[in-house]
């Protein structure tokens, strides 16, 4: 339990979506860095031009102001000179003084092979490409003089971007860090994806770990289970063997001195006695014990059941007393099995007697026949052979058993009762016989509940009897998708079946381990069409009382019970009623799909079902 | 420009008179005589230093027009009303009053004298104290100049410029007028 919750949070962890926006962020931080850098060029080139230009206009007015005499007086040596001393600035390529008629009156030229303007007007200040000319008016006064012109270089265009390297290589920097970064991050993501998808692998194959164990230890221990019945049968056998012959002796020896009347005195007589009872009873015991190894001689004979029962009739009444109740339910039209009826009256009455001693305050002990078949699945499972069989159901009302003994029952010298109250060898008898008649038997019992015990004795053939064909899977009644059944069963590996066979049959299936998640179940579905329960349930509700709520929510829904008790015996036990839809454990694929038909159908078809 | 050998030689005068009164000696011919040119040259000077002089407050109202009177006659006074016409100084329209040596015309921005020897004097002596730019000329000769005198000078006409003559009559002179005379007679 534990592992699997560990393994369902690494799923978790695993299995979370972690979208990965890191390239995405530093794409798209290198791009507003590079804008950003962009901008911040531009606006610092607008911002020089516009100095420059404001500078050059000052340098140009300052001209024009102090040429104006120079102007108005004809003075061209005056403003030569004005002009000239502009030529300490480097960048200014050219400067000239034009009359108010657009005339050259003083001019200066840095380079010789450019000549500056033969006239000019006014313009604006322009920039041509690393040339900025700014002309301004002269004037005195309000007297129009003439006008000035200058001509500068502004910063060679890779000058002024050297000045703007080192932000370029800082926007690089930080560029390549983030692509950096999200080269990492994508590398680091992928190898992120990788071992994702390895842990999940891990997971998966952790899983069919477990399961493949799990099943392992299943079949382990159902191996284990027969291999012990087996050694303990050839070990009991050996002995119990050895012992019975020993017996013979000593019994044989003690009935040879009564008859003959070898021995005087009452005494000795009564301890001759005595002596033989206790080896009678020894070597009941040792019957015992061969039965359930297999080994006592059987007589097989074709067997009439209900007769036999019939026949003990008398015996069981007088066995059980007066608090205990006996009905028989046997079935019309049943086969004969092939049987030592001496045997299965001997198991008959073991069971009897366990029964008896499970219901100290009284109660009822039910007694059914049926014909039936094993189907090849359910016979894989239970190391029988498939086929028709004779069931004969035994069922009392008394305390029932806990899972644990339940699965020591057929075991030889197990008890519950207290020491030397029983043998223990009473139920280990009835196996080993049926066993060896190449029978199968079950023990459903739950605490509280009672003890439904199973023998299936194998049909007997006769030349005269034809054997009924086993119905066909591909003519049993297929299920829908539309047909939602809630499946509700407190053991795993039977709910798993029924889930399974019904998903089978075509039915949608959900499932439920108790009263209250089926309650629940039904809430959240409320399209369930039928609730297919198991009589017994833990935790509070069992299967009736979970049937009367969930009709009393959902009127209209449909009940299919089932048991792994006998059915006559638990609805006369007044744990149900007469007429509800009902079908016994170990149910086939057949039985399952017309039962569950017929329960869809509103038909009875219990009758043509065949019974368990 | 001119192939002409007479420009040749009157070269320098001839482009300052072009440069300074263009539309009066637009039409005159290529190649005028020179005493004439310089002439026009001086006639045009007198309202051209208008805008280099301050009056004191009230000598000259933004509605007044410049007055510029001539007393005497020479070549120069001669060609003062073509010199003026259509011009302004400082926004205002100029006037040109030709006076006798006698006259007590209190009006004058500018006072132009034409006259020789104690006549000139006697002239300048009348406007001392008043907001009059007195203008003398070299050609004459004089006993005593005006605040501006023209003299010529490597065949350009130039003016001196007599800081303390114009300090008696209120008026403060441009030093970048003052930058342009050929020579400067400061305050005593």
């Amino acid at each position: 339990m534990i592992e699997e919750r560990r393994t369902d949070d690494l799923h978790a962890i695993l299995g979370m979506e972690r979208k990965n926006f890191m390239p995405f962020v530093a794409a798209a931080g290198v791009l507003l860095l590079l804008l950003a850098g962009a901008v911040i060029v531009l606006y610092n080139e607008q911002v020089y031009r516009e100095a420059k230009t404001q500078q050059v206009e000052a340098q140009s007015r300052v001209l024009a102001s102090t040429v104006s005499a120079a102007l108005a007086f004809d003075d061209r040596k005056a403003a030569q000179e004005y002009v000239k001393a502009l030529a300490v600035d480097p960048q200014i390529q050219m400067a000239a003084v034009y009359g108010a008629h657009g005339e050259l009156f003083a001019s200066y030229s840095r380079t010789a092979d450019a000549a500056v303007p033969a006239r000019i007007g006014e313009a604006a200040p322009t920039i041509t490409g690393e040339q900025l000319v700014v002309t301004t008016p002269v004037k005195q006064g309000m007297a129009p003089l003439g006008t000035v012109y200058l001509r500068t270089t502004i910063d060679p265009i890779s000058r002024r971007f050297e000045r703007y390297a080192v932000l370029a290589l800082l926007v690089t920097m930080a560029s390549l860090i983030f692509v950096l970064l999200g080269i990492g991050q994508r590398q680091l993501a992928a190898v992120n994806e990788r071992l994702r998808r390895q842990g999940l692998d891990l997971v998966d194959a952790n899983e069919k770990l477990l399961a493949q164990i799990e099943q392992r230890e299943n079949a382990e221990a159902a191996l284990r289970q027969v291999q012990k019945m087996e050694a303990m049968g050839q070990l009991t056998g050996g002995i119990a063997h050895d012992f019975n012959n020993l017996l013979q002796v000593i019994v044989g020896n003690l009935e040879v001195l009564q008859r003959r009347n070898l021995v005087e005195g009452d005494d000795a007589k009564r301890m001759i006695a005595a002596a033989a009872r206790g080896a009678q009873r020894a070597s009941t015991l040792t019957q015992r014990l061969l039965a359930f190894a297999r080994r006592q001689p059987l007589n097989p004979k074709p067997v009439d059941v209900n007769k036999l029962v019939n026949g003990m009739s008398e015996l069981l009444h007088r066995t059980l007393g007066e608090s205990i109740t006996i009905e028989a339910v046997l079935a019309g039209g049943i086969w004969r099995v092939n049987a030592d009826a001496n045997q299965l009256e001997n198991a008959l009455l073991n069971l009897a007697v366990n029964a008896r001693d499970a219901m100290e305050k009284g109660g009822k002990l039910t007694i059914e026949t049926a014909n039936t078949y094993l189907d090849e699945a359910y016979a894989q499972a239970n190391e029988v052979r498939p086929g028709q069989y004779v069931l004969i159901a035994v069922t009392d009302t008394g305390s029932g058993m806990p899972g644990d003994v339940l699965s020591k029952a057929f075991e030889p010298f197990f008890t519950t009762k207290d020491v030397g109250k029983g043998s223990g060898l009473g139920l280990s008898q009835v196996y080993g016989f049926i066993k060896q008649s190449e029978g199968h038997a079950k023990i459903y019992s739950e605490p509280g509940e009672g003890t439904t015990i199973k023998l299936y004795l194998p049909r007997f053939m006769s030349p005269s009897d034809v054997a009924e064909p086993l119905p066909e899977a591909g003519a049993l009644p297929a299920g829908h998708s539309d047909r939602l059944v809630l499946v509700v069963e407190d053991d795993d590996d039977v709910r798993a079946h029924a889930v399974g066979m019904l998903n089978e049959l075509g039915y949608s299936v959900l499932e439920a381990g108790d009263g209250a998640a089926a309650l629940q179940a039904l809430d959240a579905h409320p399209d369930v069409k039928l609730l297919f329960t198991d009589v017994g349930l833990p935790g509070g509700l069992n299967g009736r009382q979970l049937a009367d709520e969930a009709r009393r929510r959902y009127p209209k829904l449909l009940v299919l019970y089932t048991t792994g008790y006998a059915r006559n015996a638990i609805v006369h036990q007044g744990r149900l009623d007469p007429g509800v839809d009902l079908i016994t454990k170990p149910f086939t694929f057949a039985a399952l799909a017309t039962k569950v038909n017929a329960v869809f159908d509103g038909r009875d078809d219990s009758r043509r079902a065949p019974a368990l | 420009m001119t192939r002409n050998a007479c420009i040749v030689a009157a070269t320098r005068l001839l482009l300052v008179a072009i440069a300074a009164c263009l539309p009066a000696l637009a039409a005159t011919p290529a190649c005028a005589e020179t005493p004439s040119v310089e002439y026009a040259v001086k006639a045009t000077y007198l309202y051209k230093f208008a805008p280099f002089v301050e009056w004191p407050a009230g000598a000259f109202e933004p509605s007044d027009p410049l007055v510029i009177c001539v007393v005497g006659s020479d070549p120069v006074a001669d060609l003062v009303d073509e010199a003026v016409r259509g011009q302004a100084a400082l926004g205002h329209p100029i006037e040109v009053l030709h006076l006798s040596a006698s006259s007590r015309e209190a009006r004058c921005h500018i006072l132009y004298v034409a006259l020789p020897g104690a006549a000139a004097a006697s002239a300048l002596e009348r406007v001392r104290g008043t907001p009059v730019l007195t203008v003398t000329d070299d050609a004459h000769e004089l006993r005593a100049t005006g605040i501006v005198n023209f003299v010529v000078q490597d065949n350009r006409v130039r003016f001196e410029i007599d800081l303390h003559a114009a300090a008696e009559n209120h008026l403060v002179i441009s030093s970048k007028l003052l930058n342009l005379a050929s020579r400067v007679y400061p305050k005593p």
